[in-house]
């Protein structure tokens, strides 16, 4: 392996590990929306700041890279890619933990949980982080496709569960608090997919060398 | 690719039995930068020296295929190979000015070509001098002997000499690999002001000097043409995966 090889199989594996992190983080706030038992907040915390720091050092590494080693072709496009990604895992590690303070600060939450298949969404949504840390590993394109069709699934359940808890608040003043709050977690929550889906379209980048991003309809975004 | 200044067909160059370009087909555009790469041996120099027929200078060298600049096969029998090589110019990794005043090593080309009027030559000499961007650094010292310049400056000069006799190409073989990275830049802002004019062909080994200076380039390997393409193409999402390896170093 070349000294450049070492250093991009660094990159890669920082990326996966930070990956691995929001991934996890995404999981702590799934549970603490759905009330199951929650990690030590301290624990919470303390990964919060290994994703910042992490952050930092993939900006660092490639950095490091384009200054030293002038990277062309597959090597630049898995560059860029991971400037892009590890910025869109911090968001998403972001997002999880406004998502857990939200989550423990509201009350009254699980009638309108179980009333509005907001569970299911959440298992969605971590069902996409999981599938967005795995094909940033394999490259693998059919998981790319996977990741566009759970987003579009997401948005809708989104939608509609904000549609129907918004009808609720509009007749139950007392679902009113509980309600605002579950909405700024839903929406949160189709953040955390799109970040996903944005890691998606950067993987299909660095296969492809063909920039998808702002192209309007996803599940049209392979077929050309 | 829509003005095509050279149209080079099934070219193969065999040094005796060796075959060292093999059925070459490609178009270079006019008035713009063509880079050669392609690692030692591979008959990137070889194919730039057939586009003035230099490699007749060779003994046992043997041409087939067609090299046409303009539509006209400069390989053709009534081809005059002297008219070839004033239109098409080159330049040398090694700077190699006459061991003579800088002034003499620009008129010197015109000169042969019948110009003898001092106002003429000393119009060209000036021309020649500003648009390789060193007559500011030597407009006061023409007497002086070229042997007495920097390498980056000589190698300035020799571009001059060259461009003092109109060509409508210029051939550069690894112009830059001997200066330092402040001639070096000079020399590759140079050809980027030159294409407006001319047609420049370069052989380099400095990837990102093709990268920079180019706007296509084509990639070689054992005599062969791997791919030709815009620069930036190539230099992003190359085709092969052959040049995909050369040009990220992972070749072999």
């Amino acid at each position: 392996m070349t000294h450049f090889e070492i250093e991009l199989e660094k990159l890669k594996n920082v990326i996966e590990k930070i990956g691995t992190l929001a991934q996890g983080q995404v999981g702590e706030s799934v549970k603490a929306l759905l009330a199951e038992p929650l990690s030590e907040g301290k624990e919470v915390k303390k990964t919060e700041h290994k994703i910042d720091k992490l952050d930092i050092k993939i900006d660092e590494i490639c950095q490091s890279i384009f200054a030293l080693q002038q990277p062309v072709a597959s090597d630049l496009r898995f560059i860029m890619s991971a400037m892009q990604i590890s910025n869109e895992i911090e968001r998403i590690g972001d997002l999880a933990i406004s998502i857990i303070k939200k989550a423990k600060n509201t009350k009254d939450k699980h009638d309108l949980i179980s009333r509005f298949q907001v569970a299911e969404l959440a298992k969605e949504v971590e069902k996409i982080t999981i599938k967005t840390n795995e094909c940033f590993l394999t490259r693998d394109e059919t998981t790319i496709g996977e990741i566009f069709v759970l987003n579009k699934s997401i948005k809708n359940k989104t939608d509609d569960a904000i549609h129907n808890i918004v009808g609720e608040m509009k007749v139950n003043s007392k679902a009113v608090v509980s309600g605002t709050n579950l909405v700024i977690v839903l929406k949160h929550l189709e953040r955390i997919s799109e970040h996903c889906t944005n890691i998606a379209e950067n993987v299909f980048f660095m296969i492809n060398a063909k920039i998808i991003k702002h192209e309007k309809f996803e599940e049209n975004k392979l077929e050309e | 690719m829509k003005d095509i200044k050279i149209a080079v067909k099934d070219l193969s160059l065999y040094y005796g039995e060796k075959k060292a370009l093999k059925e070459i087909s490609l178009e270079i555009p006019k008035n713009k930068v063509t880079a050669l790469i392609g690692p030692s041996g591979c008959g990137k120099s070889t194919f730039l020296r057939c586009i003035n027929r230099m490699n007749d200078l060779i003994p046992d060298v043997r041409i087939t295929g067609s090299m046409l600049v303009e539509g006209v096969d400069i390989y053709d029998k009534d081809v005059d190979v002297v008219n070839i090589r004033k239109k098409i110019g080159m330049v040398f990794q090694k700077s190699n000015p006459f061991p003579k005043s800088i002034y003499e090593n620009i008129a010197y080309g015109p000169r042969i070509n019948g110009i003898k009027d001092k106002t003429d030559l000393d119009e060209i000499v000036e021309t020649s001098l500003r648009k390789a961007a060193i007559w500011d650094e030597i407009k006061d010292r023409l007497g002086d002997s070229a042997m007495g310049l920097s390498g980056g400056q000589q190698q300035r000069l020799c571009i001059a000499r060259t461009l003092a006799v109109s060509p409508d190409i210029i051939l550069m073989d690894e112009p830059a690999s001997a200066l330092d990275p402040i001639s070096t830049s000079k020399i590759e802002e140079l050809v980027h002001e030159l294409k407006e004019q001319y047609t420049i062909i370069i052989v380099t080994h400095n990837m990102q000097q093709a990268a920079r200076t180019s706007d296509y380039t084509a990639f070689f390997y054992l005599g062969e043409l791997i791919e030709m393409g815009k620069t930036n193409d190539i230099f992003t999402k190359p085709e092969k995966k052959q040049t995909e390896d050369y040009i990220t170093g992972r070749f072999g």
